[in-house]
């Protein structure tokens, strides 16, 4: 018998709020959570400006906060979004739940590095040749450095972390396949459902880039919009004719997986069914995506089998849309393949025009907008399409949210390095 | 479906070379463990470690459009993604597939849509000399103003940094140069990761999605930034006379780690494929496990809970009684509470059996290869059971008294049956266990 998974709790700690509900009222508002860099001095980098969640107290969200002491925002976020799942799924503080079947599946990426003293280290032990002098660089490294802060760095962390929180001794995993990581989390979490392995899974993502390694690689790479430093908020403009790359975010948004006949059992609220996941690669190069579409093609395609539905049946996607000329020229196309006729009937939508772009916990938390989409009927919009692109002509509900009929939604994640998940959530009906 | 999977290709980078260098050293009991050459690694605490020839080669042997894609981006491929790549290429050209000729894509026999791949990986280091020259640009008196970081330093970086050092760019290159459309995953597990990427690899084959899987695990341990890291928490072995005896797995006077490096990658398919075209099969993955410690980041169950799930859920898998096992290839780190505590979760996975089952772990000769470290086992396994025999754990002259299981000291012992366990944890973190059936 096939076993149905559906979504029983979710948490968000993200730039547009710290709850579910609230965040969703800014987005369907049509608010930017994108503002000039807070976390560091960016000023004088290309970009001086980013989508960022704002000081919260973790002691909210945890039971012992000095455990935390080094750990860094994406562990912080985590936590926050774990236990707000936790007690959105009534499983908060509950001992009759078998822990041995509760896994958890991140997508997450690394604690922040400590950079201060990487170059400091670095720094003092340059020679004249132009490179490093290791004796000099350990000397200095090994009075400097901080041991947990560098354990913490590491991308299981968050996993780790809730493990010991929450008691968890189900399958444990932490993906890191860059913007794809928590949309393919999220869908292997649901297979090790559907094959029996777990009943419930804590799964989602959780990053933040926003350091000054992260927007130095972005900004050599050319991937992140430096432009309009005076209105940023205006930077994040997928499928404008006039973008100019993505917009850093970061946060977490992490959800309880269940079983369907576990989750009656116990009387929890359904929020929606995980009904499909389709994963793929491009197999194109390292950065560019295929110009035809094909590796997205196949994913959308793989989770629409899966879920057994037709592109007709569905109401909405939640577009990857990440504001770069190639991302979001090539996702058009790709929806054009799948859906044929009824692309242009179908709304698509990308939430990083006011999000920015979680990167690994991106598509966990579009995820969450699509289910919220399917309970209020309500289409969050793309923020700032103000200049049409003759290479981008969907349906992209621009500007402001829109009331239609939502049952099923698709969710596409596209990873750098060509890694292609989709999701497909559904209204649940018993 | 054919949901049976078996292993036609192995492929190794380690210290001790390719698969058959690491069997043999596995084999004779020849440590790998040295100064390390790479960088002065004098002024740490640890400066010793198990690293791989400068000579391995990740285009040889491969078609030569694909030996000048890989030339071509060398430059933007971190050691850890190297190694990765080199291993996966030596274990498709293990298992036999039609590699193509240069006229036609490569292994034209497959469907590309439905070969994937799981690598278990970390999050690499940046390599030092990278940030040397923005460093120069940018500091003032030892240290970096961020605004000069901004205006001085970032100009004068490598553009493709970020890329160089990606943890999911081992997939991405391996999928781009044998044209793998198929799933593809990047599991930061840590030391388990490569255990982690096994399992996930077999259940996407048994849920149809794929029909060929690579599974790999790749990570060097042997640079600046993680000796200091894993120096600062104590994990790495100090104290050594003589390198080649600094990693003691088990044994009641171990040291700690000693930082290595490697991939290691196996090839999956059907067994009824397999068979169909001919090919060498290594062993069959009958079972796979995945649980999680919860005691804490840095530190384990002390009643090896985690481990003992792992691998409960490996044998149930399976379908495989404890004494049915022939050997088991622990993950031994040689850490006193990770050895103890894996040791109490073995007891109570096996029951009786662990009192019998002969134990072996490989780190006394390779050091740890961190995430490469559970299918390197593995490898080592379906080789060491072609001469019918469990390897003796190398440096483990006094057990632990405190580890109640049979350890195989000194001498090699006889195997019986075909049956092995093979185990990996991640400090604070995953368990993974695999059980398979070694073609002897």
């Amino acid at each position: 018998m096939t076993r149905r998974i559906v979504i029983t709790g979710i948490g968000t700690a993200n730039p547009l709020g710290m709850t579910v509900e609230g965040s969703w009222e800014a987005l369907l508002a049509g608010k930017s959570g994108i503002r000039p860099i807070f976390i560091f001095d960016a000023s004088a980098f290309p970009t001086t400006f980013a989508s960022q969640v704002a000081d919260f107290d973790l002691a909210e969200y945890v039971r012992d906060p000095d455990e935390f002491a080094r750990a860094g925002r994406n562990v912080r976020f985590a936590m926050a979004a774990g236990r707000q799942a936790m007690e959105n799924a009534g499983l908060f503080g509950r001992t009759d739940v078998d822990t041995d079947r509760f896994g958890i599946y991140l997508g997450s990426g690394e604690g922040v590095l400590d950079f201060p003293t990487l170059v400091h280290s670095i720094a003092v032990s340059l020679t004249d040749s132009g490179t490093i002098d290791t004796v000099r660089f350990a000397e200095a490294g090994l009075q400097r450095y901080d041991a947990f802060s560098e354990l913490e760095q590491e991308p299981n962390m968050p996993a780790n972390h809730l493990a010991h929180e929450y008691g968890l001794r189900g399958p444990a995993y932490s993906c890191l396949t860059a913007c794809a990581a928590s949309t393919q989390a999220l869908g292997e979490a649901m297979d090790l459902i559907r094959t029996g392995r777990a009943d419930l899974m804590l799964s989602g993502g959780t990053h933040s880039m926003i350091h000054p390694l992260g927007v130095t690689g972005f900004n050599l790479l050319t991937a992140i919009s430096t432009e309009p430093k005076d209105e940023p908020w205006r930077a994040s403009r997928p499928f404008d004719r006039d973008r100019g790359g993505f917009v850093l975010g970061e946060g977490s948004t992490i959800m309880v997986l269940e079983e369907l006949e576990h989750a009656r059992a116990r009387g929890a609220t359904i929020w929606a069914e995980l009904v499909g996941f389709g994963t793929s690669a491009d197999a194109y190069r390292m950065t560019d995506i295929h110009p035809e579409g094909r590796g997205p093609a196949a994913a959308m395609q793989m989770a629409l089998d899966d879920a057994g539905v037709a592109p007709a049946d569905i109401d909405y996607i939640s577009a990857h849309g990440t504001g770069t000329q190639e991302n979001d020229k090539v996702e058009t196309l790709a929806i054009k393949l799948v859906f044929g006729d009824e692309a242009p009937k179908t709304p698509v939508s990308s939430v990083k025009s006011a999000l920015g772009h979680l990167i690994a916990a991106a598509g966990a938390t579009e995820l969450m907008t699509c289910v919220l989409a399917i309970r209020d009927q309500r289409l969050p919009p793309t923020l700032n399409l103000d200049t049409p692109d003759p290479d981008c002509d969907l349906d992209y509900v621009p500007h402001t949210a829109r009331q239609v009929k939502v049952e099923v939604c698709l969710s596409n994640s596209f990873g750098f390095g060509g890694q292609n998940d989709c999701l497909v959530v559904r209204r649940f009906v018993p | 479906m054919d949901r049976r999977i078996v292993i036609t290709g192995i492929g190794l980078v380690s210290p001790a070379g390719d698969a058959a260098g690491l069997a043999d050293a596995v084999r004779t009991g020849r440590s790998t463990v040295g100064p390390i050459r790479q960088f002065d690694a004098s002024a740490f605490p640890s400066g010793i470690g198990g690293e791989v020839p400068g000579d391995f080669d990740p285009s040889e042997g491969v078609r030569r459009e694909q030996r000048r894609y890989i030339k071509k981006n060398t430059k933007v491929m971190a050691r850890d993604i190297q190694m990765g790549l080199a291993a996966a290429n030596r274990a498709l050209l293990d298992s036999g597939l039609p590699l193509g000729d240069d006229s036609q894509p490569p292994l034209p026999t497959i469907d590309h849509a439905r070969f994937g791949m799981v690598f278990g990986t970390s999050f690499i280091p940046t390599t030092l000399d990278d940030l040397a020259g923005p460093v120069r640009a940018s500091q003032t008196d030892g240290e970096v103003d961020l605004k000069d970081w901004g205006t001085k330093g970032i100009p004068q970086m490598f553009p493709l940094w970020l890329l160089k050092h990606l943890p999911n760019m081992h997939a991405c290159h391996t999928g781009v140069l044998w044209d793998a459309q198929g799933p593809s995953n990047s599991l930061t597990c840590s030391d388990a990761g490569g255990l982690v990427a096994l399992d996930e690899a077999v259940r996407i084959m048994a849920r149809g999605t794929a029909d060929l899987m690579l599974a790999g695990g790749a990570e060097s341990r042997v640079s600046p930034l993680l000796l200091m890291r894993y120096a600062l928490l104590n994990r790495l072995a100090t104290g050594a006379d003589d390198p080649v005896t600094a990693s003691r797995p088990f044994d009641r006077d171990r040291l700690g780690w000693v930082a290595a490096e490697g991939a290691a990658t196996v090839m999956l398919e059907g067994r009824d494929a397999a068979e169909a075209r001919g090919a060498r099969i290594w062993a069959e993955v009958l079972g796979t496990g995945v649980a999680t410690m919860t005691a804490g980041i840095n530190t384990c169950d002390a009643d090896g809970r985690g481990v003992a799930l792992a691998v409960g859920r490996a044998l149930d898998d399976a379908g495989v009684e404890p004494g049915g096992l022939s050997a088991v290839y622990a993950h031994g780190p040689a850490l006193e509470k990770q050895d103890r505590g894996e040791a109490a979760g073995l007891e109570a996975a096996l029951g009786d059996a662990a009192r019998t089952i002969p134990v072996t772990a490989t780190k006394g000769v390779t050091g740890h290869m961190g995430a490469a470290s559970g299918l390197a086992d593995l490898a080592a396994a379906c080789q060491m059971a072609r001469d019918g025999r469990v390897p003796p754990i190398l440096n483990c002259t006094t057990p632990d008294p405190e580890v109640r299981l049979n350890l195989v000291v000194g001498e090699p012992r006889e195997m019986q049956g075909d049956l092995i366990l093979v185990t990996a944890n991640a400090i604070g973190g995953q368990t993974a266990a695999a059980v398979i059936r070694v073609n002897r």
